[in-house]
């Protein structure tokens, strides 16, 4: 499965989100449709390392804006 | 002045944690600024960042006779009771019925889930696990026989409990409150903690380097006594117990709110019903946990309020020596207040190296920190904070002095103007009162489902309900439709005078059965950030909070299935004390894989349906979600909302018996009804019906069935008996507040025909509720605690 794919995957089946509001360039940390938190960036964390051997911790907040943009650091750095 | 009748005191005092296995000995490690905080080796740190805490590591303390089999927390808890009984000079309570047992905690029976799910899956374990176990072990260890619960509010719990403590005695319905909190360090909350990156690498450091916390663990307990009761013993009076202020934040589920609103609300709360100002207070034992989020909200909290009112306020975090001991913090700190008010010493907040005292001046202003060491000061007034996961907020004022404390007697009863409920047949009143209508048997359904219909309904996103597990989700359903029901919107003005108490027996035991699971196989180092708030039993009420935007009151209260009506007679204390307009009183229990396994493992849980009174050993397991809204009669008037039935009168007793049992304990259900019956202004013959709590399990069937022949003699062979358990099952506290929302139903005449039993299930009719006018609800806990209440047409007063 593509990096995209596997992160969307995981952000509905972990973090409760539904699959129709989520595009790869839905921004994840605003406050509507899906307002991830500081909690949820810690799961996004782990799974990333977890998953591709990429940290992100302590990685700036541009990272995090939406699934295009942490697919792209991944590809960056793994 | 406080009047003498409105007095309470505290006469006794326990603690253990890892500074001590006793008061004097925790308090000579205050006075020589000892920190319990060391290396674990108790649980799996491999790839944790942080392997420090601060564990009780004496040998020995745990060899109290009476607590062999229990969980670790319940022997601290008892441990610290013992103590305080001693200390106050008080004996077993031989079943004394103005004696309550009210404990807080966090996480509860952990390490008996730990061994549970690592080591071996014995049946012993299981009723070890709930919080619920603590307050009944411990009250059926000291024979007390009053009402006895658990609150479950995390960190907040142990305030809360002392608060609720001199609450009851101020109500009128305790001379004696043993009252504090406990909580045991366990992997859960390690890696719970570990997985937030909350704890501190190093040993924490509050209003400092703010870069976590340290776990801790151990127990507190205060004797909370009236003073009439106390001088009349010749008791040794420490201090007074004053006000207290609890309020809920409505912001998030493990973060405060950074503008400090509602922990202000509390500390401001608990110094106006003080009679106090802001000047009167001497000392504050802080939350400080050492997370930057905690302390600069706190930091913000205590300068607004104190600044330029108060130029001689000293303020320490005693966590730098305890550790964060969760639900036992408060308890643990409240014993330091008092000691430090006692002894004129301030306890020091430890960690400052020269570097860290200079910035701490830019940062304290004029407050004193009180760093690294005590320090001895004339103190008349402290006060102790605590803050919670869930957004709770506590603070409550101990003092020399008498203060103000207003009175609050009120025999007047509430207005119920809510209902939302959540059955595993279907979401929302009107969906229940077609159930009532149906030829339903326990077992046809038993789980409740909410869905995207109720969500949009109710106005919730997905962006809220996402987090929510599945205890929460049929919470803040059921909580919310009665908000709707009620017609009540929660407004700027009206948040701060709505309140909440959550009632469940087994609360968030799944999700920290589930979470247990997960660490038990990947290890401490990989649980999830996602889950753990969720572990905490007071997550449901927090949720709550935030989808409605409830600020004031909020406690989550548990000792099995009567938790669900207890929650109604704690809010009627509330709203008759005058800290609150409205309540929402709720019962919440669920249903699923672990709840089954574990019942079934007690071989409790039947896997065919089993009707009340059918004479089985075994019962129909189920769940949902019943919430009422309770209100302040003029209130209610005032905005001219539609009253079903008034909440008049409630009661609860406690006759302990072994947990996870009950046979032996039916005078304590007499006594209970007695109490209710007497509170709601009433005699015995005045009770039209009674809502039962028979679930087909013999024993639980028999108490019932006994205690109703002696409290009503003959007439118990015709006197109406209702079951909501019949179609329903099993939802223990949701049946429990089920109940008391059927009577109201039952007075509105929204149901007016209701078939019965009467006493046994001997035989059955059908009455015509036209008739009635008030209504008994009944309820029992596992441990022999139980509630009662009445519903009636109308107030009395």
């Amino acid at each position: 499965m593509e990096i995209k794919a596997k992160l969307k995957d995981f952000i509905c089946s972990t973090l409760g989100v539904e699959p129709d509001v989520l595009e790869y360039d839905t921004e994840l940390f605003s406050e509507d449709p899906i307002n991830l938190d500081s909690v949820d960036s810690l799961e996004i964390i782990s799974f990333v390392d977890g998953e591709y051997g990429v940290d992100m911790t302590g990685v700036g907040k541009e990272h995090f804006v939406s699934i295009d943009t942490i697919a792209a650091y991944i590809e960056e750095n793994k | 002045m406080t009047k003498n009748s409105e007095r309470c005191v505290i006469t006794g005092l326990g603690m253990i944690s890892a500074v001590g296995d006793n008061v004097k000995e925790c308090w000579e490690s205050v006075l020589a600024s000892r920190s319990g905080i060391e290396h674990t080796t108790t649980v799996d740190t491999e790839n944790c960042y942080s392997d420090y805490a601060a564990e009780v590591r004496s040998k020995g303390w745990d060899n109290i006779p009476g607590t062999e089999g229990m969980d670790r927390v319940s022997k601290l808890c008892i441990k610290a009771v013992d103590e305080a009984m001693k200390d106050s000079g008080l004996d077993d309570f031989r079943g004394d019925s103005r004696v309550s047992v009210i404990m807080g905690s966090c996480v509860g029976g952990v390490v008996s889930a730990e061994e549970y799910y690592t080591k071996e899956k014995r049946k012993e374990l299981i009723p070890q696990m709930p919080i619920s176990a603590i307050a009944s072990q411990a009250a059926a260890w000291c024979h007390a026989g009053g009402a006895v619960t658990n609150v479950a509010n995390a960190c907040a719990a142990g305030t809360i409990s002392i608060a609720y403590a001199a609450d009851l005695i101020r109500a009128g319905k305790a001379d004696i409150v043993v009252a504090g909190g406990a909580d045991a360090f366990a992997s859960v909350p390690y890696a719970g903690f570990t997985s937030l990156h909350a704890l501190d690498a190093n040993p924490c450091s509050p209003f400092n380097h703010l870069s976590g916390i340290t776990l801790g663990e151990g127990a507190g307990a205060l004797i909370v006594e009236s003073y009439e009761h106390a001088v009349e013993r010749g008791a040794r009076i420490y201090c007074e117990v004053l006000g207290s202020g609890v309020t809920s934040d409505a912001h998030h589920i493990t973060a405060p709110r950074p503008d400090g609103e509602c922990q202000m609300n509390a500390i401001r709360t608990a110094i106006e019903s003080s009679g106090l100002t802001e000047a009167d207070i001497g000392y504050v034992n802080a939350h400080g946990t050492g997370t930057a989020k905690n302390d600069e909200a706190e930091f913000l909290s205590l300068h607004t309020i104190f600044d330029g009112k108060n130029g001689d306020l000293s303020v320490s975090s005693t966590k730098a020596m305890t550790g964060h001991c969760l639900g036992a913090a408060g308890a643990v700190e409240a014993v330091f207040a008092v000691k430090a008010l006692t002894g004129n010493t301030v306890p020091p907040t430890l960690g400052f190296s020269k570097e860290d005292l200079v910035k701490l001046k830019e940062r304290a202003g004029d407050i004193d920190f009180c760093p690294n060491f005590p320090k001895e000061k004339e103190l008349k007034t402290v006060m102790s904070n605590s803050f919670a996961f869930g957004g709770n907020n506590a603070s409550i004022v101990f003092s020399k002095e008498q203060g103000g404390v207003k009175p609050v007697k009120n025999s007047r009863g509430a207005a119920i103007t809510g209902l939302g409920i959540v059955t595993p047949a279907g979401c929302g009143k009107e969906s229940y009162l077609e159930l009532c209508g149906k030829d339903m048997k326990a077992g046809d359904a038993v789980c409740s489902e909410v869905s995207k219909e109720q969500y949009d309904e109710l106005g919730l996103k997905m962006s809220f309900y996402r987090k929510l597990d599945r205890f929460s989700q049929l919470q803040c359903v059921s909580g919310m439709y009665a908000l709707k029901d009620g017609g009540y919107e929660i407004t700027g003005e009206n948040a701060p005078q709505t309140g909440i108490i959550v009632g469940t027996s087994e609360g968030a035991l799944s999700p920290v059965c589930d979470f247990e699971m997960l660490i038990a196989e990947k290890g401490n180092a990989n649980g999830s950030a996602f889950k753990f708030p969720n572990t905490v039993y007071n997550a449901a009420g927090g949720y709550l909070s935030i989808c409605s935007g409830i600020k004031g009151y909020n406690v989550t209260a548990t000792n099995g299935a009567q938790s669900g009506l207890f929650s109604a007679a704690y809010a009627l204390d509330v709203i008759r004390a005058g800290k609150q307009k409205a309540m929402l009183a709720t019962g919440t229990d669920e249903n699923n894989e672990i709840m089954r396994e574990l019942f079934g493992g007690l071989g409790l849980a039947s896997e065919e349906p089993v009707m009340p009174y059918s004479g089985k050993d075994k019962f129909t397991l189920s769940d949902g979600s019943t919430a009422l809204l309770l209100e302040d009669i003029d209130s209610a008037s005032e905005r001219g909302a539609k009253v079903y039935a008034y909440l008049t009168g409630s009661g609860s007793a406690c006759c302990g018996v072994p947990f996870g049992t009950l046979s032996g304990s039916e005078k304590a259900l007499e006594t209970a009804v007695m109490e209710a019956i007497d509170d709601a202004l009433l005699a015995r013959d005045d009770i039209g019906a009674v809502i039962g709590f028979a679930n087909g399990h013999k024993a639980v069937d028999a108490i019932e069935e006994e205690a109703l022949k002696n409290l009503f003699g003959e007439r118990a062979n015709t006197l109406p008996v209702i079951s909501v358990k019949d179609k329903l099952g099993e939802g223990r506290a949701a049946s429990a507040a089920l109940g008391a929302a059927h009577a109201a139903l039952m007075i509105s005449g929204d149901i007016k025909e209701q078939e019965y039993y009467t006493a046994g299930g001997k035989q059955t009719g059908k009455l015509e509720t036209s008739g009635l006018d008030n209504i008994l609800v009944i309820s029992y806990g596992s441990g022999g605690s139980y509630c009662a209440a009445v519903i009636s047409r109308e107030d009395k007063q």
